[in-house]
C-alpha cells in the first residue's frame, strides 16, 4: 500500500472515531484542544487527564436529563 | 464510493426539503399506497397468521408519511423554526456540553439517550390484547403525541438556552408548578428504577448463567474505569473495546459456569437475594466517584444497546417471521392473567416509551438543545429520532408475537395462576384461556433457552429474549440458541443497570435539592453526610416498591407496571402542558391543538387508569378492593395476618401514590389553562425570547 491510501485509512477511522465518541457520549480531548484554541489562543490548555474530570464533571453530575428509562 | 452512496443517502432520501427526490409527489404516493398495503393485510388476515413485514410496512410507510408532512408543519407554522437564529451550542460554545453537533450525529447521541428498556418492555406486556392494539398505539400515539411532544420541548428549550422542563415550568407557567414538575419527575424516578429492577431480577432469578455475566460486568467496569483515569487518562475508546470483548467472553463463560455441579449452584440466586445485592449495588455505584463505575457502564451499554438495536432490526428484516399470537386476544375485556384491566385505558398506560413518553422530554431539555448546530436540525432530532423509539417498540411487538401464545401467556402469567406452577397446572391453565400448550413444551423451551425453567418468567424481558433468540438463530442457524437468548438477557440488563446507577445518582441530586429547600445543609450536594442520607432515602424508596414487587402473589408487575406507565404518562402531560403554554404564548394559539390532542388524551387515559388502580371494584385491579380482600383472608384465618398486613400497607401506599400522580397532573393542566387564558393577549413570549437571542 503506499503511504497516500494508508493515509486516507487513517482519516477514515479517526473521523469514524470522533462520529462514534459523539454519538455515545464520550470525552473528545483534540476537539476540546481545537475549540480552546480557536477561541482564545492565550489561555492554557488542561492535559488530557484534567480534561477527563472537568468532563465527567459536567456530564454526570448534574441534574436529570441524560438518560432515559 | 461507499461515501459517496451515504451522502445521497443523507441528501437526497432522507431529509433536506429543497432536494429534488424528497420534494416528488410520485415518492409520497407510493410510500403511503405501501404503509396503507401494510395496514391492509394486517387487518384483513385475520385468524390465520401473518407475516412481520406487513407490521414493519405499515408502521415505516406511516412515520415517513408523518414525518414528511406532520413535522415539517409544526416545524413552519407551529414553532417557525429559523436558521437565522444562532442556537445555545455556538451561542455558548464551550467544547464540553455546549457544542454544535452535526445533525445525524446527534440524532445518533439523542436516539441512544431515549432508547431504553422501556420500548422493549411495555410492547410484550401489552401483547396479551393481541398484536393489533398495541401497533395501532404504537404507531398513531408517536406521530400525533410523542415525536409532537419531544420536538416542541427540544425546540421550545434551544430558544431558551437549553433551560431544563422544570425550569421552563417554572418561568412560564409559576413557581408552584416548578415545584409539582421537581415532585413529578422524583417520583418516576423511583418508580421507574423500583419496576426496571424488578425485570432484571425477574430475568436472573435462578439463571446461573445471566447472574455470572452480569457480575461480570461490574469488574470488567471497573478495570475500564481505572484504565481511564489512571492508566490512560482519557482513553475511552480503547478501553471500551477491550470492555465489549471481556463482555462477550463473560458470556460464552456463563454457560460452563451455569453447567458446572460446584459454579452453577453459586451463581443459582434467589429473586429476593437478588434484590438485596441490586440495593446495594444501587447505592454504592451512586455514592462512587463517576468515573469508577457509572461512566465505564454507560460506554458499555450504549455501544451493545445501539449494536442490538440495530442487529435486532436487520434479524427481523432478514428472517420476516409469522407473527403467531391473534390479532386481537379475549384478555381485552380486562381478565388478561399478564396484567389487569381492560384495553382502555390500560394498553395506553402499558405501552408509554415507543408512543409517548414525558421522560423523552427531560432528554430534549437536557444535553440534546445544548448541541443543536441550526434549528431546523430539531425535526429530525426532536420528532425523527422518537419515530426511531417507536420502530423499536414495533420490533419488541413483533418478537413477542412470533411466539406461540402457549408459550407466551405460559411465560408471562404469575405462578398463582398457572396452577402454581406444576407441569398440568401449566397446561391447563393455558387451555383455559383458549390456547394451546404440549406437555413438555415448556420445558423444550428452557431447555434450548439454557435455562431451567421458563415458567412465570414475567416481567417482559424473558419473553423478549426468547423471541429475539429465535430471530438471531433464524439468521445464524439453531446451534446458537441459548447463547443469543443469554445474549439478550445480558443486553437489558447491562443497560437497565446502567439506568439504576445513574437514576438513583440523579434522585440524590433532586432529594439533596428539595430537601434542601427544607434543610440547608442537606442541599450540600459535596458534603459526604447529606450525599450518604440522599442517596439512603432515594434506595430506600426504590428498594421499597422492589421488594413489595418481589413478594407479590400477583407477580409485582401486575401493580407496579401501570404505576410506571401512569407515571410517565403524567410527566409527558407535564411537558404537553408546558408545550401548550410556549405555543399559546408566541402567539400561536390557533395551532395549540397540536399539543392540545395529546394532552387531552393523555388526562382521559391517565385519569382513568388512576382511577380504575385505586377504586375498581376488581381485586386484582383495584388497591382498595384487594385490601378489603385481603382482610377478609386475614380474618378468616385463611392468611398469616403479619404477611397480610404486609400487602395491606403495600396497596395503600400504591392507592396514594395514584392519587397523588392524579392530583399533580390535574393541578398542573389546571394552572396551565390559568396562564392560557390570561396570556392570550400578552407579550409574544417565545418570539421575545428569540429576537432577544438574536440580539
Amino acid at each position: 500500500m503506499t503511504p497516500l491510501i494508508l493515509n486516507e485509512v487513517k482519516d477514515l477511522l479517526a473521523r469514524t472515531a470522533t462520529t462514534v465518541k459523539r454519538i455515545v457520549g464520550m470525552p473528545n480531548y483534540d476537539a476540546y484542544v481545537a475549540h480552546l484554541r480557536a477561541h482564545d489562543p492565550d489561555c492554557a490548555i488542561p492535559n488530557e487527564k484534567e480534561y477527563y474530570d472537568l468532563y465527567l464533571e459536567g456530564k454526570y453530575n448534574g441534574g436529570p436529563g441524560s438518560r432515559c428509562c | 464510493m461507499i461515501v459517496g452512496v451515504l451522502r445521497f443517502a443523507q441528501d437526497e432520501v432522507l431529509l433536506p426539503d429543497s432536494s429534488y427526490l424528497f420534494n416528488m409527489p410520485i415518492i409520497w404516493m407510493l410510500v403511503a399506497a405501501i404503509g396503507a398495503a401494510g395496514w391492509g393485510m394486517l387487518a384483513l388476515h385475520r385468524g390465520e397468521t401473518v407475516s412481520a413485514a406487513w407490521l414493519v410496512l405499515a408502521a415505516v410507510g406511516t412515520y415517513l408519511i408523518a414525518y414528511r408532512f406532520y413535522s415539517r408543519f409544526i416545524a413552519t407554522k407551529v414553532l417557525s423554526l429559523d436558521d437565522s437564529i444562532v442556537t445555545p451550542a455556538h451561542r455558548l460554545t464551550n467544547g464540553r456540553d455546549f457544542v454544535p453537533t452535526s445533525r445525524w450525529v446527534l440524532f445518533g447521541h439523542h436516539f441512544a439517550a431515549i432508547a431504553g428498556a422501556g420500548p422493549l418492555v411495555g410492547p410484550v406486556l401489552a401483547a396479551q390484547f393481541g398484536y393489533l392494539p398495541g401497533t395501532i398505539w404504537i404507531v398513531v400515539g408517536v406521530i400525533l403525541g410523542g415525536a409532537v411532544q419531544d420536538f416542541v420541548i427540544l425546540a421550545g428549550s434551544v430558544r431558551r438556552n437549553g433551560k431544563s422542563l422544570g425550569q421552563m415550568a417554572k418561568e412560564e407557567i409559576g413557581p408552584f408548578t416548578g415545584v409539582l414538575a421537581m415532585i413529578a419527575i422524583l417520583a418516576i424516578m423511583v418508580i421507574l428504577i423500583a419496576v426496571l429492577t424488578l425485570i432484571v431480577v425477574k430475568a436472573l432469578a435462578e439463571s446461573p448463567w445471566g447472574v455470572f455475566t452480569i457480575l461480570c460486568t461490574i469488574p470488567i467496569a471497573l478495570g475500564m474505569g481505572f484504565w481511564m483515569k489512571v492508566i490512560r487518562p482519557g482513553k475511552t475508546m480503547e478501553a471500551t473495546i477491550a470492555g465489549v470483548a471481556l463482555l462477550l467472553l463473560a458470556l460464552v463463560g456463563g454457560q460452563y459456569v451455569a453447567a458446572s455441579p460446584t459454579l452453577g449452584p453459586m451463581f443459582t440466586l434467589t429473586a429476593t437475594t437478588i434484590s438485596w445485592g441490586l440495593m446495594g449495588y444501587g447505592f454504592i455505584a451512586s455514592v462512587l466517584p463517576v468515573w469508577m463505575l457509572l461512566a465505564p457502564r454507560d460506554y458499555l451499554s450504549t455501544f451493545v444497546k445501539i449494536a442490538t438495536v440495530v442487529a435486532l432490526g436487520l434479524g427481523i428484516v432478514i428472517t420476516l417471521p409469522n407473527l403467531q399470537l391473534p390479532a386481537v386476544t379475549r384478555f381485552v375485556d380486562g381478565t388478561g392473567p399478564v396484567f389487569a384491566g381492560g384495553l382502555f385505558p390500560f394498553c395506553f398506560i402499558t405501552i408509554a416509551c415507543g408512543a409517548i413518553s414525558g421522560f423523552h422530554s427531560l432528554v430534549s431539555s437536557g444535553t440534546t438543545p445544548k448541541m443543536l448546530d441550526k434549528e431546523s436540525d430539531a425535526r429530525v432530532i426532536g420528532y425523527g429520532a422518537m419515530l426511531m423509539e417507536s420502530f423499536v417498540a414495533i420490533m419488541a411487538i413483533c418478537a413477542a408475537s412470533i411466539l406461540d401464545p402457549g408459550v407466551y401467556f405460559a411465560m408471562n402469567s404469575p405462578l398463582a395462576l398457572l396452577g402454581g406452577g406444576s407441569a398440568d397446572g401449566v397446561v391447563t391453565a393455558v387451555h383455559n384461556w383458549g390456547f394451546t400448550l404440549a406437555p413438555g413444551q415448556m420445558d423444550a423451551v428452557a431447555k434450548a433457552m439454557g435455562e431451567t425453567t421458563l415458567i412465570s418468567r414475567t416481567g417482559g424481558a424473558p419473553t423478549l429474549a426468547v423471541g429475539m433468540a429465535n430471530i438471531f438463530a433464524g439468521v445464524f442457524g439453531r446451534g446458537l440458541t441459548a447463547l443469543w437468548y443469554h445474549f439478550a438477557i445480558m443486553f437489558e440488563a447491562l443497560f437497565i443497570l446502567t439506568s439504576i446507577d445513574a437514576g438513583t445518582r440523579v434522585g440524590r441530586f433532586m432529594v439533596q435539592e428539595l430537601g434542601g429547600l427544607i434543610w440547608k445543609p442537606l442541599g450540600r450536594v459535596s458534603s459526604w453526610p447529606s450525599t450518604i442520607i440522599a442517596s439512603a432515602l432515594i434506595v430506600a424508596a426504590w428498594g421499597w416498591f422492589l421488594i413489595q414487587g418481589v413478594t407479590d402473589p400477583l407477580g409485582g408487575i401486575n401493580s407496579l407496571w401501570p404505576l410506571f406507565g401512569i407515571s410517565n404518562q403524567l410527566l409527558a402531560a407535564v411537558a404537553l402542558s408546558v408545550g401548550t403554554t410556549l405555543t399559546i404564548r408566541a402567539g400561536r394559539a390557533r395551532y395549540a391543538w397540536v399539543t392540545l390532542l395529546p394532552l387531552t388524551w393523555l388526562l382521559a387515559i391517565t385519569s382513568t387508569a388512576a382511577w380504575q388502580k385505586i377504586f375498581s371494584a376488581d381485586p386484582r385491579l383495584g388497591f382498595l378492593s384487594h385490601v378489603a380482600q385481603t382482610a377478609a383472608k386475614v380474618a378468616s384465618g385463611g392468611l398469616d395476618a403479619t404477611k397480610g398486613s404486609r400487602m395491606i400497607v403495600n396497596d395503600r401506599v400504591d392507592a396514594a401514590l395514584c392519587g397523588l400522580f392524579l392530583v399533580i397532573t390535574w393541578a398542573v393542566v389546571i394552572s396551565s389553562v390559568r396562564v392560557w387564558l390570561r396570556g392570550r393577549n400578552s407579550e409574544p413570549a417565545l418570539l421575545a425570547a428569540s429576537a432577544a437571542l438574536a440580539a
